[in-house]
């Protein structure tokens, strides 16, 4: 089995889903000649074309709303937002159209489509290359949001959001791209949308994280393990529909939750997880459940590392738990 | 059909006009077009015309919460409706199309289920109405924020290139969505891909109280086309022989593979911007009399006159053929009932999540009790 990063696994999830498919067809800014300035569709114009991959004009807009009319008539458009801060122009194409197509239509229309994106901080990008939006899209009713963590994850779940028939909105950690290598299946293989991923299991305290500060909850994890505790991780890797069951489930065995992001905390997706877990296992939590995420300030440029959870704020706020 | 000659020169200084006022033929080719066809285009017209009569006395009876009346845009939407082939090419209209809609076979049933926002409405009753929408005729269902659609016209046009399907996306707007970035961006990108798609901007000239002079420094809508890099054609939309014949020629055009344009058919909105609206505050009664002048039917009535099609009793049977369907289809609507509210959390996705599951059985508990 052979390794990959995160990107090259975003490669190998398009190309097999294009020679899968002839209705599969990616779109964005760079994606053709230059295989995207991150190299997520690197050989791919040359192996399937022009059309198939297509080089569009700088317009999030159009990108996005070309992908609903394609998707509407029945292709399988992957589109590509350069960077997840550059979504917006194209946001009324997100929201008011992928997203309520088939709502406002009863159903006769629907947008089978995925929009890409880099997301998050750690590439010293500044407040317009290092948001994280993924909450404003789970606002909003008719798409589902997947933020990855792994080249494995990465692989499954594209290929899985590209035969989704709801628009899927894809998150990449950008700071994740070449992190790490891992193993990675060349065999079909897809993972279920909506399924979160336990990436250890434990008894004294579950870290609910995703996307990029997964990096940091592991860390804070090997600590505690170090001091002799053990704190069960979960990635939830698709944060709209986020899975409840398996949050819960391991709140309840533990008493005390802890959700990190490092997407800004006022109503975020680390609020929901929190307050669902409060809402719903009150009698049985030993602690109050937190939330360690980024500030409720711009993305700050000089403090980059800062700004994002670091381990050791994830350890004070797990000692708070633990010592409740 | 292809087009064997170019008949229309874009970017003309004045609209250009098959039929003048007193409704004699003025171009300089025959029209060749059948008697039953001419008399067809008159009657949807004047269906459109009724309808748009029959939805003000819906609004007036309190039997719908909104319109947006279409009335002094019957010629080009019926123009629009000929020109393009029923359920083969897809339309992406705007909110003031139901004449249009209604002129290229959408039910009047479903037309009523819409507007009274009832079981009978298709589209189970989820957005306001004069939202239209039709699979089986490949209708784009009407999104209200203004130019959204342009850019998936584009989009379904590159299909429709990518797949050869020989199909053309035709997308109508107002005066108004020319001002929006989604408008430039989906042109510009069909542009550049020279997908079969036309453009057509149905201008009244007014976006509901602000004035074309407001909206547009452009000599008119049709010329923006050149910065695109494709033709654009400006038209007097009260002529339906002229919006027929200029909307064929763009979009046989985009068929052969020619690439998108831009049709402007300069009509007049005959009432307020909509049932919420109250045009007298902007507009003048005087100015508004003068357009009533204009009227497109009495224009083609007079066509037909000159060219011996006209019959007073076949005008006035057909008068009461559509006032009579109207009615049944609007009884027929009124029947309908109200939708389950629990179809509320259907469509939101393919399949339920757990959320809406929860959701919906929380209502359902609710509504039990």
């Amino acid at each position: 089995m052979p390794t990959m990063t995160l990107i090259q696994a975003i490669n190998a999830a398009l190309d097999e889903e294009m020679k899968r498919d002839e209705r599969v067809m990616l779109l964005g800014e760079d994606v053709g000649r230059r295989g995207g300035v991150f190299l997520a569709t690197e050989g791919l114009q040359q192996k399937y074309g022009p059309d198939r991959v297509m080089d569009t004009p700088l317009s999030e807009a159009a990108i996005i709303g070309a992908a609903v009319g394609l998707a509407a008539h029945g292709m399988r458009p992957v589109a590509e937002i350069q960077f997840a801060d550059y979504v917006f122009p194209g946001i009324d194409q997100l929201f008011s159209q992928a997203a309520k197509l088939r709502y406002r239509s009863g159903g006769q229309f629907s947008a089978p489509m995925v929009v890409r994106m880099p997301t998050g901080g750690g590439v010293k990008g500044g407040h317009h290359h290092s948001q994280s939006p993924e909450a404003h899209f789970a606002h909003t009713a008719g798409l589902k949001v997947i933020v990855v963590s792994t080249p494995y994850d990465a692989k499954g779940l594209l290929k899985a959001a590209i035969r989704d028939d709801d628009p899927v909105v894809f998150m990449e950690p950008k700071r994740l791209y070449r992190a790490v290598k891992e193993e990675v299946p060349t065999d079909e293989f897809l993972l279920p949308i909506g399924k979160a991923a336990v990436r250890r299991q434990g008894r004294d305290i579950t870290l609910v994280s995703y996307g990029g500060s997964m990096v940091e909850t592991l860390k804070a994890a090997e600590e505690m393990v170090a001091a002799g505790l053990e704190p069960e991780v979960i990635d939830l890797r698709t944060v709209m529909p986020w899975d409840k069951e398996t949050v819960l489930s391991s709140a309840a065995k533990t008493g005390r939750l802890l959700v990190i992001s490092e997407a800004p905390r006022t109503a975020s997706i680390a609020s929901e997880v929190a307050a669902t877990v409060s809402e719903e296992l009150f009698d049985q939590l030993l602690a109050p459940p937190l939330r360690v995420t980024g500030f409720d300030t711009p993305y700050p440029l000089a403090q980059d590392k800062l700004y994002m959870p670091t381990v050791t704020r994830i350890l004070n706020a797990a000692k708070r738990l633990l010592d409740y | 059909m292809v087009q064997e000659k170019v008949r229309f020169q874009p970017f003309s200084s004045e609209p250009i006009r098959l039929v003048d006022e007193q409704g004699r033929w003025i171009a300089p080719f025959e029209h060749g077009l059948p008697p039953e066809q001419l008399r067809r285009f008159y009657r949807d017209m004047l269906a459109a015309r009724l309808l748009d009569e029959k939805l003000v006395i819906l609004i007036r009876t309190g039997k719908t919460s909104f319109i947006a009346p279409h009335a002094g845009h019957e010629a080009a939407q019926v123009g629009i409706a000929h020109a393009l082939r029923k359920g083969h090419d897809w339309l992406f209209p705007y909110y003031r199309d139901m004449g249009l809609v209604l002129a290229l076979g959408v039910p009047l049933v479903e037309i009523f289920g819409q507007t009274l926002g009832n079981a009978a409405d298709p589209a189970k009753a989820r957005q306001m109405p004069s939202h239209p929408g039709s699979k089986a005729l490949n209708v784009f269902t009407v999104c209200s924020a203004i130019a959204s659609h342009i850019p998936p016209a584009t989009g379904a046009a590159l299909s429709m290139k990518l797949r050869r399907t020989g199909q053309v996306a035709v997308c109508t707007f107002g005066d108004g969505a020319t001002s929006e970035g989604d408008w430039h961006a989906g042109l510009n990108f069909a542009a550049v891909q020279q997908a079969p798609a036309v453009f057509v901007c149905e201008n009244n000239r007014y976006a509901i109280s602000v004035n074309i002079s407001k909206q547009t420094a452009s000599e008119n809508i049709a010329i923006k086309a050149q910065a695109y890099g494709i033709p654009g054609y400006y038209v007097d939309g009260l002529d339906v022989l002229a919006s027929y014949f200029v909307m064929q020629e763009a979009i046989e055009r985009a068929r052969a593979g020619e690439g998108p344009s831009l049709v402007e058919l300069v009509v007049h909105r005959f009432g307020a911007h909509s049932s919420a609206d109250d045009d007298s505050r902007y507009r003048s009664r005087e100015e508004l009399a003068t357009e009533r002048q204009q009227d497109p039917l009495p224009r083609y009535q007079r066509f037909l006159e000159q060219q011996g099609l006209w019959d007073a009793q076949w005008a006035n049977e057909l008068r009461l053929e559509i006032s009579k369907a109207l009615e049944a289809a609007l009884q027929e609507a009124l029947q309908a009932g109200e939708p389950d509210p629990l179809e509320m959390f259907d469509d939101v996705y393919a399949a339920r999540p757990w959320h809406l599951e929860e959701q919906r059985r929380l209502l359902a508990e609710e509504l039990q009790s």
